[in-house]
C-alpha cells in the first residue's frame, strides 16, 4: 500500500476533497491539521466516538473496586470498632469510592486514547516520510490516502485537481 | 453597499480588551509562542534559575534535618502538633485548585478566555500538588514507612482505617495529582508534536518526538482526543471540589473548637480557588512580560482572573463572618473563646494579616482601573498569597494552641527549619516552573489556533450584522 499526501490551503477545499475521494470509493482517508477541523468527522464519515463508554466502564470499575476494598478490609477482614459505629459504615466509605471512580475513569480515558485509539507510541509512520508534512502541526492542512500501489498516481492527480498544493506519494514496502 | 463598515464594531461595549490581540496567522502564532522553547538560553532566565536553585539546595538541607534528626527540629509541641508543616500542605494544595478550575470547569462553561492560560495554570497545579504532597509524608515521623497508608496484604495483617479522614486524604491527593497530570499531558501532546516539527536541532526533534508519541494531527485522533479531553474535564470538575472538601474533613470531623464546623468544606474550596487564582496572577504577570505573551494573555484575561479572585474572596469573607456568627449563636463558650482568641490572643498579628490579605486588599478589585493596572494587580495577588497562608496557620496552629483544657495550653514558635521548609518549597516550586517555561509550550498553541478560527467566525458575523444594520438605517 502507498500513501498519497496533499496539502490544502483552506478548510473548505480540504473537506471538499475528502468528500470527493470518498465518493470515488476511497475509504482509508485521513486529514491532518494542527487543530481539530470542524466538520472533519462528517467529511470522513466517522462514527461517534466510543470514548464515553470506555470512561463509564473505567469509572464504574474504580468505584465498585473502591467500595469493595473498604468493605473487605475494615468491614469484614479486620472489623474495626471506631466510636461503636458498625464495621460496615457506608457514609464513611463515600470519599474513597468517589476518588477511585474518578481515578480509574481518567486512567481509562488516557491509556485508552493513547494505546487503544491512537495506537501510540508510533513515531514512525509513512506520512512522516514527507519533509513538508512538518507543517501539519504548525499551519498546514493535509489529506492522506492509503491506496493500492497501482492507484497512487491516479489519486495524486485527483488531489491536484481538487486543489492540493505539494502532492507527494510515499511508496509502500515492496515498491519498485 | 460600498459604505458598509470596514472595521469591526466593538462586539460588546462592556468588554474592554480582546481575548486575542489581532488575528495572527498560524505560523506566526507558532513561532511567537514557541520562541521561549526554541531560542537560545537567556541570561536572565539562567540567573533566576540559579538563584532558585540555591533555594532548592537550602530546602534539601532542611529536609535532611527533618528526615535524619526527626521532627523535633521543628517548633511543634503538644498541643500544637500540627503547625507550619500542615499549614504549608493545605496552602499548597489550595493553590493547586485554580489550575483545574481554569482548565476543567471553565472549559465546561465554554469560557473562551481560559484557552490561553490553561496550560500555565495546570503546570502550576502540578508543581503545587507536588510541593503539598511532600508535607504529610515528612510529617509522619517515620516517613520511610509511608507506604503503610496503602492497603495491601502485609505480614502485619492490618489495614488502613478507612473511617478516618487521613486515608481519605491519601486517596484524594494521589488521585488529584494523577488526574491533573493526565489532563495536562493529554492537552500537551499536540503541542509537543508542534515543537518536534518546528525544532531546528536533531536532539530536540528526537526528544519532542518521543514525548509526543508520534502525534500526526490525524482527524481520526482529534475526534477521540476532543471527546476524551472533555470527559477528563467533566471528571476533574467534581474531583477538584472533592479534594479540598476532604482536606477540610481532616479538621471538620474532629472536636477541636475552631475546627469542628460544618461550613469548612465549601469555605475551604472557595479559599482554595481564591489562593490559586492569586498565585496564577502572581506568576502570569511577570511571565507574560518576560516571554512576550501579551497578545495571547491580554488585559482581558487579567481582568477576568481578578474578578474570580474578588468573587471567591467574598465567599471566603462570608465564611469568616459565618464562623463568627456560629461561634456566638452556638452558645458554646469554648467556641466563642477560640474566635476571640484569634483577634486578641498571642497570634493577633497573624489574624490581622489574614483579614488584610483576604478581605481588605481584594476589595480594591471592585475598581476596573485597579483590575487593569498590572502592578497593582500583582501586589494584591501577593497580599492574597500571604493572607491565605496566614488563614491556614490561624485555623491550624492557633486553634490547637488553645484547646478545651487551659492547663494544656502552649504557644508555638517556628524554628529556622520551619521557615526553611516553607521558603525552600517556594523556591523549588519556582525552579520547576522556570524549567516548564523554558522546555514546554506554556500556551496551548493548538487551542489558540482553534480559538482564532472561532473568533474570526464571530468577527464575520459581527461585520455582517453591522453591514445589515447600516442598510436598514439608510
Amino acid at each position: 500500500m502507498s500513501f498519497v499526501l496533499g496539502e490544502f490551503g483552506e478548510e473548505r477545499t480540504l473537506l471538499a476533497a475528502a468528500r470527493a475521494l470518498r465518493e470515488r470509493g476511497h475509504r482509508a482517508l485521513d486529514l491532518h491539521s494542527p487543530y481539530p477541523v470542524a466538520g472533519a468527522e462528517e467529511a470522513l464519515g466517522l462514527r461517534r466516538s466510543t470514548v464515553p463508554l470506555v470512561t463509564l466502564i473505567g469509572g464504574v470499575t474504580g468505584a465498585v473496586c473502591g467500595y469493595l476494598l473498604q468493605w473487605y478490609t475494615v468491614g469484614f477482614d479486620w472489623p474495626l470498632n471506631v466510636g461503636n459505629r458498625p464495621p460496615h459504615s457506608p457514609p464513611a466509605f463515600v470519599p474513597v469510592t468517589f476518588e477511585l471512580g474518578v481515578l480509574f475513569g481518567a486512567l481509562a480515558i488516557f491509556l485508552g486514547l493513547l494505546f487503544g485509539y491512537f495506537g501510540f507510541p508510533r513515531v514512525h509512520h509513512p506520512v512522516f516520510e514527507v519533509e513538508a508534512f512538518r507543517s501539519a502541526s504548525i499551519d498546514g492542512l493535509w489529506l492522506s490516502a492509503e491506496v493500492a500501489q497501482g492507484e497512487a498516481e491516479g489519486v495524486a492527480a485527483a488531489l491536484r485537481d481538487l486543489g492540493a498544493a505539494r502532492v507527494s506519494v510515499v511508496p509502500g514496502e515492496g515498491a519498485p | 453597499m460600498s459604505t458598509a463598515p470596514e472595521t469591526l464594531p466593538a462586539a460588546d461595549p462592556l468588554e474592554t480588551a480582546p481575548v486575542l490581540v489581532g488575528r495572527p496567522g498560524d505560523r506566526a502564532l507558532t513561532e511567537g509562542l514557541l520562541r521561549p522553547v526554541l531560542e537560545p538560553v537567556r541570561k536572565g532566565w539562567l540567573a533566576l534559575l540559579g538563584l532558585l536553585g540555591l533555594g532548592v539546595v537550602f530546602w534539601l538541607i532542611c529536609l535532611y534535618q527533618v528526615l535524619f534528626k526527626g521532627i523535633g527540629v521543628w517548633g511543634n509541641n503538644i498541643p500544637v502538633a500540627w503547625a507550619y508543616d500542615i499549614t504549608n500542605f493545605v496552602w499548597w494544595i489550595g493553590i493547586g485548585h485554580a489550575g483545574t478550575l481554569i482548565s476543567a470547569i471553565l472549559l465546561l462553561f465554554q469560557q473562551k478566555w481560559r484557552t490561553s492560560i490553561n496550560r500555565f495554570a495546570e503546570a502550576m497545579t502540578l508543581f503545587a500538588v507536588a510541593m503539598a504532597g511532600m508535607y504529610p509524608i515528612i510529617h509522619l515521623g517515620r516517613p520511610w514507612l509511608f507506604w503503610w497508608l496503602i492497603p495491601y496484604p502485609s505480614v502485619n495483617r492490618i489495614w488502613p482505617n478507612f473511617k478516618s479522614a487521613l486515608p481519605w486524604d491519601v486517596f484524594a491527593i494521589s488521585t488529584y495529582a494523577t488526574v491533573s497530570l493526565l489532563f495536562w499531558y493529554l492537552g500537551l501532546i499536540p503541542d509537543l508534536a508542534t515543537a518536534r516539527d518546528a525544532a531546528q536541532t536533531r536532539a530536540r526533534r528526537i526528544v519532542y518526538g518521543i514525548l509526543s508519541f508520534g502525534w500526526r494531527g490525524s482527524a481520526r485522533h482529534w475526534q477521540h482526543w476532543r471527546v476524551g479531553y472533555l470527559l477528563l474535564a467533566g471528571l476533574s470538575t467534581p474531583l477538584v471540589l472533592s479534594v479540598h472538601t476532604i482536606v477540610s474533613f481532616d479538621f471538620a470531623i474532629s472536636q477541636l473548637p475552631g475546627w469542628h464546623t460544618t461550613i469548612f468544606p465549601p469555605y475551604f474550596v472557595a479559599g482554595a480557588i481564591f489562593s490559586g487564582f492569586a498565585m496564577v496572577l502572581t506568576l502570569m504577570i511577570p511571565a507574560r512580560k518576560a516571554f512576550h505573551f501579551e497578545h495571547v494573555v491580554t488585559l482581558r484575561h487579567l481582568d477576568n482572573m481578578a474578578k474570580v479572585t474578588l468573587a471567591t474572596g467574598l465567599m471566603v469573607a462570608y465564611g469568616y463572618a459565618m464562623e463568627w456568627f456560629i461561634a456566638w449563636y452556638s452558645g458554646s463558650r469554648t467556641e466563642l473563646f477560640a474566635f476571640t482568641n484569634r483577634v486578641v490572643g498571642h497570634y493577633q498579628m497573624v489574624y490581622a494579616l489574614q483579614i488584610f490579605g483576604n478581605v481588605v486588599a481584594p476589595q480594591l478589585l471592585w475598581f476596573p482601573r485597579v483590575r487593569r493596572n498590572v502592578g497593582a494587580l500583582f501586589l494584591i495577588a501577593v497580599a492574597v498569597n500571604f493572607g491565605m497562608w496566614a488563614e491556614r496557620f490561624v485555623i491550624i496552629a492557633v486553634s490547637l494552641s488553645r484547646d478545651f483544657l487551659p492547663s494544656s495550653w502552649a504557644n508555638y514558635s517556628p524554628t529556622w527549619v520551619d521557615w526553611g521548609t516553607l521558603f525552600g518549597s517556594i523556591c523549588t516550586f519556582g525552579f520547576l516552573f522556570m524549567l516548564f517555561l523554558r522546555f514546554l509550550p506554556a500556551i496551548p498553541m493548538s487551542e489558540v489556533k482553534e480559538l482564532r478560527r472561532e473568533l474570526e467566525h464571530e468577527d464575520r458575523h459581527a461585520l455582517g450584522a453591522a453591514a445589515h444594520a447600516g442598510e436598514v438605517g439608510r
